[in-house]
């Protein structure tokens, strides 16, 4: 009985604590289907007052569609950078044996601990002045091209295979590439999910860097628009308050989807041995 | 081994890439650039009634210029649009003109090589002189360099509601709040009544172009019309500024004044009674509140056509990264004649730098009457200090503001001396 | 740090297979040279992006520079440590190193505490544990900018966490009260990441044998005791790992001071070191002061980090 209360009692704790830690998400989607979102407590469970203004007021001083569509550009090359770049990194560091490979390793822990922001005005110079890549896709994704993180999970993965099928394929005559194609791909699967889970968040929330780099509205991510709209047009719209809160929603949900969808196969275990490395 | 052939070319083609862009840049000499002509960019402010402008005047020129296409664009993302010019400038990517240039950023603009002379041009003096004759000279740069075409200004007033006024029992037509102590007297009425939360809500964030909306207009008005530097030096700390000092401490102290900034527009939802406001306002708040305009108050108070204010003018630059200077040329000058001028001060109510502009325009100010006060204000402004480190000097300015008159940490007459030592710094290095 | 799970061998650095015959391509290159043209896109991009950028940052960082436009060249001459003293003289360059030491007195103490024990608490196998998962990994894949966006609303003056505390509310407000500010973003941080830090507890967790935790039963230890006796020591490297991750988190804060205090707000209360290298290399076109301050916060964030890895782990690995 004492054990069953106690049960009872971290269910609601912990409830209690999910509350806290969905709520603003609530305030966000009920304000921005607001007419007139107020601090009131009693307006967090309108009963009127329902309305999609505030999407359409937002979409005439923001261009949500282009700016959706840059910053899926952003993400799908980061993706795709990491997914190649970032496995092969992963796959030599695992398990070839190449002069260099323990260099590699110290250079990916070193890279942890330099804060990009000190990075970034040289790297800003060095982009825009010397490769000309300001206001271009390119210059937004070439910083975050290869997650590093990601490495470490295809590192972890590709360590975690027994050597014994490498072995058995180099016996057969394979090529390295053959054997990590057909062999030791298809057995890391469940890393792909997750590698891409983990990259994802990176470049669609990333604010501050394709924030220098952009200065033309029609190139920037959907972030950097809605982070302009705040400061900046927000006070001039009929309904600011609401028209924040459904920029926030706009930039929220394809990643809390995306999340919810895939939450099953984002499992602890590889995320946690893939950032330790 | 077709797949490693495979993986190398694809290195090889990425580090082709990469050298590719890196050769990007580079340009003819100035002569020839000037006279260079094709499609443009140009940004204008966020404003929507200016940008409304700015908009219909590049569409009539593309009608005639089909070869010489004029992009307009809204000035990017930032918490001010100086950042974004001079991240713009760095790396190249910079339009050819920008509508919006304030006195204060454009030196610093003119050391990073963003700007072009506009001597350079064969008819660029001469021009520049015909359209604001002797005002052009406080918009000089170094060594008399043409850096800016003085365009419009917003000389700043008091802008009131009468709605809001009316119900704190003042008299909308005569509000008779001229003198530091009528105002203070006045807003307390506002707040007490009930009839706003904020008699007057300068916002109380620490970017470097807020005094311009709070202190500095009613510093030139209490001294009748002393810039911020005068002889290289800081003028405020006297009992000048020591008296606009406590004039807006005595606002936030008593609670007419908000210490957090408005997340709207405080003064369309009624929220604030009064805010500091140039003739762009006007055309803002037409039909969504009914407004009057009165001087900014000084300690003693002064008539209306004595009191001098803040220009917060802005100013048109051409930048370095130009492609096609004749176009930006040809352009600038069409978009700044005499026509033109008139049609924006018609679309937006902004006042153009131009000598006599009451005459230049008769029927414009029968028709607004609204406008006159501030066409005739137009006429006793002081601008910002055209100085080096201007950005830096109000940075450090509004902090030590900040810390003595909305919050209250540091007692005035330090904070004025920490200012002023600050400044004058700054200003020699 | 190897709290790992998986089944894995451990890496093979070091060559101890029997010495066949080497060819020189092999004793130069290693067994697999191949590595060395997969590694490379990876090694490129970390030279182009890091390691380069990195170099300039200190270069800059000893000489006078300013940022000019395209084909426009100035002198930039050396002028050894002045930057670093104008830097390190300027209070509120000192303010804001300040700020971040208040961030993380507030910050990692909670992150920790409430992720180890919401972890554990997941951990026990309670019903809807993924759906609790979900709610605690939500703020951490959102982007900040939308949820600054929320927290602007609800911690504002006439903001509803005010309206709900009613007299109790501070005055001023929570974002423009020097005391409050950076505690509030330090709380902001720690809700928003604590999933992440969630995550890597619970993946810490299940390397703890089961054994252990049968035997405190045996010795008599309740629930706590078990926590406190097992449960802390076992995920001990984890908690190096979240010490060193939320210690890197608040020197890089720039968003938050940036969006949600408008810009380090009130008077500087909430300045970060990063929010200061923005505001003097892009509005006060000051460049290589900023630099200087970049390159302490990185010493900074090293001594601070090696002494998370001293504290927590090394000192009693049997």
């Amino acid at each position: 009985m004492n054990d069953r209360g106690r049960r009872v009692l971290l269910h609601v704790a912990l409830a209690a604590a999910a509350l806290v830690f969905i709520f603003p998400f609530y305030f966000m989607v009920i304000g921005a289907f607001q007419e007139n979102p107020t601090n009131d407590p009693s307006s967090l469970f309108p009963i009127g007052g329902w309305t999609t203004r505030n999407f359409s007021d937002i979409n005439s001083r923001v261009p949500l569609g282009t700016a959706l569509l840059n910053s899926a550009i952003f993400t799908i090359g980061v993706l795709l950078g990491t997914l190649t770049f970032g496995l092969l990194a992963g796959y030599a560091s695992a398990r070839l044996r190449f002069r260099g490979r323990s260099v590699v390793f110290v250079a990916m822990l070193l890279v942890q601990m330099i804060p990009f922001q000190l990075l970034m005005v040289p790297l800003y110079v060095l982009l825009t002045r010397t490769y000309g890549l300001g206001d271009t896709h390119i210059g937004i994704i070439l910083p975050f091209l290869v997650n590093t993180t990601a490495v470490f999970i295809f590192r972890q993965f590709f360590l975690g295979l027994p050597e014994s099928i490498f072995e058995s394929a180099r016996l057969d005559g394979a090529s390295e590439l053959r054997t990590l194609w057909s062999i030791a791909l298809p057995l890391v699967r469940p890393a792909f999910v997750t590698v891409i889970l983990v990259t994802f968040i990176g470049p669609w929330n990333e604010f501050l860097w394709p924030f220098l780099i952009t200065k033309d509205v029609t190139m920037q991510p959907l972030a950097v628009a809605l982070a302009n709209y705040i400061t900046n047009v927000s006070q001039t719209a009929s309904n600011p308050n609401g028209a924040i809160l459904a920029g926030a929603c706009v930039l929220a949900f394809p990643v809390v989807l995306l999340f919810c969808l895939f939450q099953r196969y984002f499992t602890s275990t590889d995320v946690g041995s893939g950032v330790k490395g | 081994m077709k797949k490693r052939t495979a993986i190398t070319a694809m290195v090889g083609a990425t580090a082709l890439l990469l050298a590719a862009c890196g050769n990007g840049g580079g340009g003819g000499s100035e002569e020839t650039a000037n006279t260079t002509t094709g499609p443009i960019t140009v940004w204008f402010s966020n404003n929507e009634q200016e940008l409304a402008w700015g908009k219909s005047v590049t569409e009539q020129w593309n009608k005639d210029h089909a070869d010489q296409k004029v992009t307009a664009q809204e000035i990017p993302a930032g918490a001010s649009s100086e950042e974004a010019i001079t991240a713009a400038i760095t790396a190249g990517t910079a339009p050819c003109l920008v509508y919006n240039i304030s006195a204060a950023a454009a030196p610093q603009w003119e050391r990073q090589g963003g700007l072009i002379d506009l001597k350079t041009f064969s008819d660029g003096e001469d021009y520049l002189t015909k359209r604001s004759g002797d005002l052009l000279n406080g918009y000089k740069g170094q060594d008399g360099g043409l850096f800016q075409v003085p365009w419009k200004s917003n000389p700043v007033m008091v802008m009131y509601n009468k709605d809001l006024f009316k119900k704190a029992g003042i008299d909308p037509e005569k509000p008779d709040m001229d003198t530091f102590d009528k105002f203070i007297a006045a807003s307390q009425k506002i707040v007490s009544s009930g009839a706003a939360k904020a008699a007057i809500w300068p916002s109380p964030t620490s970017e470097f172009f807020q005094p311009w909306f709070d202190f500095y207009p009613v510093y030139i008005a209490q001294t009748g019309g002393t810039n911020f530097v005068k002889d290289g030096k800081a003028t405020f700390n006297d009992d000048n500024g020591k008296a606009v000092w406590e004039f807006f401490h005595t606002l936030y102290a008593d609670g007419v004044s908000p210490k957090e900034k408005s997340n709207d527009d405080a003064m369309g939802t009624g929220a604030a009674a009064m805010q500091m406001a140039g003739p762009w306002a006007i055309a803002s708040y037409k039909g969504k509140i009914d407004y009057g305009f009165m001087p900014v108050p000084t300690k003693d108070g002064k008539t209306a056509d004595e009191t001098y204010t803040f220009a917060d003018s802005k100013n048109i630059s051409m930048f370095t990264s130009c492609k096609a200077n004749g176009t930006a040329w040809e352009f600038l000058k069409y978009t700044t004649s005499e026509e033109n001028d008139g049609a924006f001060l018609e679309a937006t109510g902004q006042m153009p730098i131009r000598p006599g502009l009451e005459k230049a325009y008769p029927e414009y100010f029968k028709a607004n009457p609204d406008y006159v006060a501030f066409a005739s204000q137009a006429s006793r402004t002081v601008d910002v200090p055209n100085v080096a480190n201007s950005v830096e000097m109000w940075q450090d300015f509004r902090n030590k503001y900040s810390a003595s008159v909305i919050f209250g940490t540091t007692p005035i007459p330090d904070g004025l001396a920490a200012a002023e030592k600050s400044v004058n710094d700054l200003i020699s290095q | 740090m190897s709290t790992s799970t998986t089944s894995q061998r451990p890496p093979d650095d070091t060559f101890t297979e029997p010495q066949r015959s080497r060819s020189l391509k092999e004793r130069l290159l290693g067994k697999q040279p191949l590595g060395l043209v997969f590694s490379a896109p990876y090694v490129v991009f970390l030279a182009v992006v890091f390691a380069y950028p990195f170099g300039l940052a200190i270069w800059i960082s000893f000489h006078d520079y300013i940022f000019t436009a395209p084909n426009v060249s100035v002198p930039h001459p050396f002028v050894g440590l002045q930057n670093y003293v104008t830097a390190l003289t300027d209070p509120a360059v000192l303010r804001s190193f300040l700020n971040t030491l208040i961030f993380l007195v507030i910050n990692v103490p909670i992150t920790v505490v409430l992720s180890i024990v919401l972890a554990a608490a997941l951990n026990t196998g309670i019903r809807w544990a993924s759906a609790f998962r979900v709610a605690f990994y939500v703020p951490y894949v959102t982007a900040s900018v939308s949820l600054i966006g929320v927290w602007l609303l609800l911690f504002s003056q006439g903001g509803l966490i005010n309206s709900i505390l009613g007299p109790l509310a501070p005055d001023p407000s929570w974002l423009i009260n020097s005391k409050l500010a950076m505690p509030s973003i330090a709380i902001y941080v720690a809700w928003k990441q604590l999933g992440f830090y969630i995550l890597l507890y619970l993946a810490a967790l299940q390397a703890i044998p089961k054994e252990l935790y049968e035997a405190a039963s045996i010795d008599g230890s309740g629930t706590l005791g078990k926590f406190w006796n097992v449960t802390v020591p076992g995920v001990r490297s984890a908690t190096v790992l979240v010490l060193i991750l939320a210690i890197i988190t608040g020197a890089n804060l720039f968003t938050e001071p940036y969006l949600l205090t408008n810009g380090g707000g009130p008077d500087g209360a909430s300045a970060t070191p990063v929010l200061l290298i923005y505001q003097k290399a892009l509005q006060q076109t000051n460049p290589d002061v900023a630099s200087a301050i970049g390159v302490v916060l990185v010493i900074a964030v090293g001594i601070l980090s090696a002494l998370a890895n001293r504290v927590g782990g090394g000192s009693d690995d049997e």
